[in-house]
């Protein structure tokens, strides 16, 4: 779209045309220049931190990525400890929150797209929930604490696992809601043509339909979840012992970064680097594998 | 029920001789039918019979109450709010607009085929399957009979018998809609309503529906909404023509389209209008 | 297809079992009561936060009254506790974040739908959104380890020299350069806001009819025409809450502001002193207030308000957003 000079005043007929006002069309054409050369600028500035963030991520943590540290449990400062615990804890506080909340947030989903309609109810739901996706996750790990921390004197795995729930509802709830309505009214009818009742119609044909849409949107929510430091602090608040139990405290790998970056032991620092290029590895790849399954949405 | 011959003989009659069959035993009997979306009437009074396993057109311009008609006989208007119908629609003495019909049950009596196709994201195999599941219990041996005999019907079996199992999604645009109505008549109906079932195909599969429906005549009653007159003059044994939410006429295909009583059916069908 | 080979049924022998044949009358509406019934959940979820929060905050409020929301003092050993150095700061960082990220984002997404070209805007696209996936404790170790060295030796003692010599400006740019303060946290945010702001603006963009576009450039506009006299008026309302998305992001953002903001209970003019943000505080605090004590509901009180900012400002988004795609 380069940007075309205005011919030379030609002989027009008996029209006569005014001449091309020359600092006007020059004003134009620098600012558009100026405006091209800002935005590839800024899209420059956003590379170059993503770029800046994984290299100092590469850099700093892949020394510390070993089969140890993979296998062996934290331990205090100058032990050689490694990274079990954490790992473990994410993966089932991130799993079974995921477990909890999906199928809530994909019911809410169905009401929003197949039942509520325009309904006050449904309406006030929506706005909520999408309220909800963006509220600081700091509040939600509060209102665990005070809910199922503080009358039981204690901090437990259980309580982690419901922060991390109440935050992948939202994310589920939008993504159900979207994908639903973009499955053709046509498919709708046609099944209830056959005589199915309209739980059949959305399981086994609307919900088939935009499988991918909502297997997307749960690999977000698991990718969202798995990074979020704030809601387990108040929470599960980590555990430098190896536990599985979801009644005590319970380690993860975000709020292991959080406890060991600032630390004054070297050792500690190191694998908070790892935990972070662990954690930041794992979210970035469903994040891309999540949107590859999205562009295939169409073709199903 | 596996013996059919791949390639139906065409039976593209260019007029059906002859008023509709008055013998013919009447399958649906609709009197002075009102049709309202919200405050606004798309039907007005109608009444007029569906002989039995005939092919009965119904023409007009766009907005004219014909889809709206089709729509009432399998209750689909039962979806959205705001939609209502009152009058007699009697199918075997019952009057299926009444408040105590179940519309799942009156839907498996009469089945529907969409303008476009509509295979459900699933199996060719699951889609037939689909309505059968709903309302008979058969074992695997009877509803693979089941689907063999519906895609058979619809002459798909002989291209498809080797990928049962496929997405029907990848079918070509005039097998999936010849998979929707096999997905129809595989859960045995009565009646057959399509909505302008070839207005998205091409010229070859819209021939295809086209003499599949004269097979399809002799076992079913149809009720098919079409803008395309020749279709209707080809395949319908009577036709309806609506106008502004009212039945103008209604006659044998071969009296509407060569002698029509009022002007404005003549108009329409002359091309004056719509 | 022979006459007899759909005798089966042509002799109206099909079978049809009586009514109901899967009659399950149950099913359907308690389908659809389950579906509403996590509808309900939603809004519970939202009304517990509220009312929870609020309880938990409730010694605060009656022991300071209004003024928790306007004294400055946060005094553990008195226990004397004010809200106004933590909103302070939770409101200058955020303004800076944005001050940085909306040109920011607005380049990237002018670049990503009008300049791009095709096999570079989808990757490009992608990178930005990774960006706005990297879970915001790593803006937070990133910020701490890259970013303050570098505010401390470069960017500070620059600005110090520069713009800090201008004598209305030099209240802002003054004080020793340690590298943590209100300017890196409110640059944090900005690089961890831009991804969100850019998608918004993309995804308007975007969603722009061709043909208003494509007639302006009919007329010989140039790209930067059409973007500024075509594209950003018809878009303006879901631009502006598509910020004020961004915004709702920034005052609750905790992690990455917690490593870098130097938590420090004081009110300065100079961007370089550290602070606080009532997330940062809640992080960095909550951990050393006892159950039930009143720093602990002061923490909670702070929740509170921190809660009812970002959802004033998630609320005016969301009805800009959903007005500006009507």
């Amino acid at each position: 779209m380069a940007s075309q000079a205005v011919p030379a005043a030609q002989p027009f007929g008996a029209l006569s045309r005014a001449a091309p006002d020359i600092g006007l069309e020059r004003r134009r054409r620098i600012g558009n220049l100026v405006a091209t050369v800002l935005a590839g600028v800024a899209t420059l500035i956003v590379l170059a931190a993503l770029a800046s963030i994984l290299w100092t991520l590469l850099s700093l943590g892949i020394g510390g990525l070993s089969l140890h540290t993979l296998a062996t449990v934290t331990g205090p400062a100058g032990s050689n400890g490694g990274l079990l615990n954490p790992i473990i804890g994410s993966l089932i506080q991130v799993g079974l929150a995921t477990l909890i909340g999906t199928p809530i947030g994909m019911m809410a989903g169905i009401y929003l797209a197949e039942f509520g309609g325009a309904s006050p109810l449904a309406n006030a739901v929506r706005f909520v929930s999408d309220m909800l996706l963006s509220a600081p996750s700091i509040l939600v790990g509060l209102f665990v604490y005070l809910l199922l921390v503080a009358p039981f004197h204690h901090f437990s795995g259980f309580a982690g696992v419901a922060a991390l729930a109440i935050l992948v509802i939202p994310i589920v709830v939008r993504t159900t809601e979207d994908m639903l309505r973009l499955v053709p009214v046509a498919m709708r009818e046609a099944a209830a043509a056959l005589g199915a009742p309209r739980w059949r119609v959305v399981v086994q044909v609307c919900l088939r339909a935009a499988r991918k849409g909502l297997l997307t949107g749960v690999l977000l929510a698991i990718a969202r979840i798995a990074g979020e430091t704030a809601p387990l602090l108040f929470t599960s608040l980590g555990n430098l012992n190896w536990s599985l139990s979801l009644n005590e405290s319970m380690a993860s790998l975000p709020v292991t970064i959080y406890q060991y970056a600032g630390s004054p032991s070297d050792d500690w620092v190191q694998l908070a680097w790892t935990a972070a290029l662990l954690i930041t590895a794992g979210v970035l790849f469903i994040n891309i594998v999540a949107r590859i399954g999205l562009r295939g949405q169409d073709r199903s | 029920m596996t013996t059919m011959q791949p390639t139906p003989t065409p039976r593209l009659a260019t007029v059906h001789a002859g008023a509709a069959d008055a013998g013919a035993r009447t399958m649906i009997e609709i009197e002075n039918l009102d049709f309202f979306y919200g405050a606004s009437q798309a039907l007005k009074d109608i009444s007029i019979r569906f002989p039995e396993r005939q092919v009965t057109g119904m023409i007009g311009p766009s907005g004219c109450g014909k889809s709206t008609l089709l729509r009432v006989l399998n209750r689909m208007y039962d979806l959205y709010p705001g939609q209502r119908a009152t009058g007699k629609v009697m199918l075997d003495g019952e009057n299926i607009i009444g408040p105590q019909v179940d519309a799942s049950r009156l839907r498996s009596r009469v089945g529907m085929v969409f303008q476009k196709p509509t295979p459900f994201p699933m199996s060719i195999e699951a889609n037939i399957a689909f309505g059968v599941k709903l309302h008979e219990r058969l074992s695997r041996a009877d509803m693979a009979d089941r689907v063999e005999d519906a895609l058979r019907r619809v002459a798909l079996w002989d291209e498809v018998k080797d990928r049962l199992r496929a997405n029907a999604t990848g079918l070509s645009g005039g097998q999936q809609q010849r998979l929707c109505i096999a997905r129809t008549i595989a859960t045995r109906p009565e009646v057959i309503l399509l909505d302008e079932p070839t207005s998205a195909l091409d010229p070859i599969s819209t021939a295809r529906i086209e003499e599949l429906l004269d097979e399809l005549k002799r076992d079913f009653t149809i009720a098919i909404v079409t803008h395309n007159l020749q279709q209707a003059a080809r395949c319908a044994d009577q036709v309806a023509f609506f106008f502004m939410g009212e039945l103008v006429e209604v006659d044998s295909a071969g009296a509407i389209f060569t002698a029509p009583k009022q002007k404005r059916t003549q108009d329409y069908i002359t091309g004056r209008f719509g | 297809m022979s006459a007899s080979a759909g005798s089966e049924f042509s002799d109206g022998s099909a079978p049809k079992p009586g009514p109901g044949r899967t009659g399950r009358d149950w099913a359907d509406p308690a389908f659809s009561g389950l579906a509403k019934a996590c509808g309900i959940v939603v809004l519970v979820l939202i009304g517990g936060i509220i009312v929870v929060m609020l309880s938990g905050g409730r010694l605060a409020f009656t022991t300071f009254g209004p003024g928790f929301l306007t004294s400055s003092a946060w005094n553990p050993v008195r226990d004397v506790y004010g809200a106004l150095t933590p909103i302070f700061g939770t409101i200058v960082t955020s303004v800076i974040g944005l001050v940085v990220a909306v040109p920011l984002a607005f380049g990237c997404a002018f670049y990503l739908t009008e300049m791009a070209p095709r096999w570079l805007a989808g990757p490009v696209g992608t990178a930005v959104e990774l960006l706005a996936a990297v879970p915001s404790i790593i803006f937070g170790m990133w910020g701490f380890f890259v970013i303050v060295p570098i505010m401390a030796r470069d960017i500070q003692p620059a600005l110090i020299h520069s713009v800090g010599r201008v004598w209305f400006l030099h209240p802002f740019f003054s004080g020793a350069p340690f590298g943590t303060g209100l300017l890196t946290g409110g640059l944090i945010l900005a690089v961890m806001v831009t991804p969100f702001i850019a998608a918004v603006m993309r995804d308007v963009f975007n969603s722009m009819p061709p043909v208003l576009k494509e007639s302006a450039y009919g007329l010989g506009s140039t790209r930067w025409d059409v973007m500024r006299q075509v594209v950003l008026p018809w878009s303006r309302t879901a631009v502006i809450g598509g910020i004020m998305l961004g915004l709702g992001r920034a005052l609750g953002e905790t992690m990455a502001i917690t490593f870098v903001i130097g938590n420090t209970n004081r009110i300065s003019a100079s961007l370089f002193s550290p602070g606080n943000t009532i997330a940062s505080l809640i992080a960095l605090e909550f951990p050393e207030s006892a159950a039930g004590s009143l720093k602990l509901s002061a923490l909670l009180a702070l929740g509170f308000v921190l809660m009812v900012i970002s959802f004033i400002t998630l609320a005016c988004s969301r009805l800009l957003l959903r007005a500006g795609k009507a």
